[in-house]
């Protein structure tokens, strides 16, 4: 069982299917990971399992990868029980999950966005180029600078688990880029795919970072650090003060003209 | 050095790992005075500083205090039940967040109810300063165990 606490998930799970079923049953989301390089044994740390659920889990991962085998599961990582599940974030982790509310409002508006997006209309493709300074502006230059310069460098970079939100950040852009190009050729397919690709994987990084991510890295952040990124957080806030309501409006003045239409486009 | 020793504000040592082997668990204060009376935001051990405010019986309580949760930190003691003049606590509590600009305050109390009243005056100050602060919290039970540990909601 050693080897496979070593081995990269994607790979346990590209050999073994139901391995990816198993993880999302203990509500771990590896299989629709872009990246999937995290070991099997950091997995299971960084969910913060019961013992009793640690030790379910790899015993079915182990019926799975040895089939009729009797295995030596590895001793749970955790003797004590797992702290409760109702998920208490430190005020710099807080403050970036309020961020991400104002993200997944305006990804919540991009149906109805697209519905009703007309590429030969100036009207909205103005509109849409706000949406696009709203991406580049506030979900990435404000909140993810803030993740990637500030939060991130607590930790060691070379954690799969960071290079997996790296690559999440990145593709986002890429999929931004692609609506800004789509845009100059007037390309609406271009335009839907790229908005809707970015909407999925921020979608799934959003519950990641949330459900996960913050949560392990309170677990690891000391006191001082917390206390540091707290002030940091602080001083980008107040360098960004005007921009940050502008995207909040924004955000807001979305949802008074697409409310009725998103009801529309959900029937 | 002159007036009383009991109030003279004194800093330690500043190398945290440090500690002073006195028997055989090595004390992790650095500083004195500690009682939230004697003590001034603007002393040099608080600027900046992580800081612990711990009801006076914590520290009784529980066992690994000193290095758990005192080492590399700054402290203050109070009763909330037994101190008198505690609208001095407010204003010096608003003192460390404002003047002294620490880092980040934890409070140490006692599952009793009436130890309540010390995280009341932090939130409270926190909540009249103009400089916001993370604020967590530890409930110790009369055996010494951490019964809860969370930040407090700003």
């Amino acid at each position: 069982m050693e080897k496979y606490l070593r081995t990269p998930i994607k790979e346990i799970i590209g050999k073994n299917p139901q391995v990816g079923t198993i993880l999302e049953e203990f509500g771990i989301g590896c299989v629709p990971c872009s990246v999937g390089t995290c070991l099997l044994a950091d997995i299971v740390e960084i969910h913060n399992l019961s013992p009793e659920d640690e030790e379910t889990l790899m015993s079915r991962i182990a019926a799975v990868v040895y089939p009729g085998r009797p295995v030596v599961l590895p001793e749970p990582a955790r003797k004590r029980r797992a702290e409760p599940r109702k998920i208490a974030y430190s005020p710099p982790m807080k403050a970036l999950v309020e961020e991400h509310l104002w993200i997944r409002r305006f990804i919540a508006m991009v149906p109805a966005i697209l519905d009703r997006f007309d590429v030969l209309s100036e009207a909205d493709r103005a509109l849409m180029s706000e949406g696009v300074d709203f991406i580049r502006s506030y979900a990435d230059r404000f909140h993810h600078a803030k993740e990637e310069d500030l939060l991130f460098a607590c930790f060691d970079p070379g954690l799969d688990i960071l290079k997996a939100m790296h690559e999440d950040h990145k593709m986002g852009r890429v999929h931004v880029q692609g609506v800004v190009e789509a845009l100059a050729r007037k390309d609406p397919e271009g335009v839907a795919a790229n908005l809707t690709g970015y909407a999925g994987i921020l979608t799934e990084h959003i519950r990641k970072e949330d459900g996960i991510l913050y949560p392990w890295m309170d677990r690891n952040l000391s006191t001082r650090q917390v206390g540091e990124l707290f002030s940091k957080f602080a001083a980008v806030n107040e360098r960004l003060v005007d921009n940050r309501k502008k995207h909040e409006a924004f955000v807001v003045r979305l949802e008074e003209i697409f409310s009725e239409k998103l009801m529309e486009v959900k029937r | 050095m002159s007036g009383c020793p009991g109030s003279r504000t004194m800093t330690f040592s500043k190398d945290e790992d440090a500690g002073a082997v006195v028997g055989t668990a090595p004390s992790r204060l650095r500083q004195w005075p500690i009682q939230l009376h004697l003590v001034s935001p603007q002393a040099p051990y608080f600027q900046g500083a992580d800081v612990v405010l711990a009801a006076d019986c914590v520290a009784f309580a529980m066992g690994s205090f000193h290095e758990d949760y005192l080492k590399g930190k700054s402290l203050a003691i109070a009763c909330p039940k037994l101190d008198s003049e505690q609208e001095a606590y407010l204003e010096k509590i608003r003192g460390l967040y404002e003047e002294a600009k620490i880092n980040t305050l934890t409070v140490m109390i006692m599952q009793v109810p009436c130890c309540r009243g010390l995280l009341g005056l932090a939130v409270e100050a926190l909540k009249a300063s103009s400089r916001k602060v993370p604020v967590r919290y530890v409930v110790v039970g009369l055996r010494g165990e951490v019964l809860q540990e969370e930040w407090v909601e700003a």
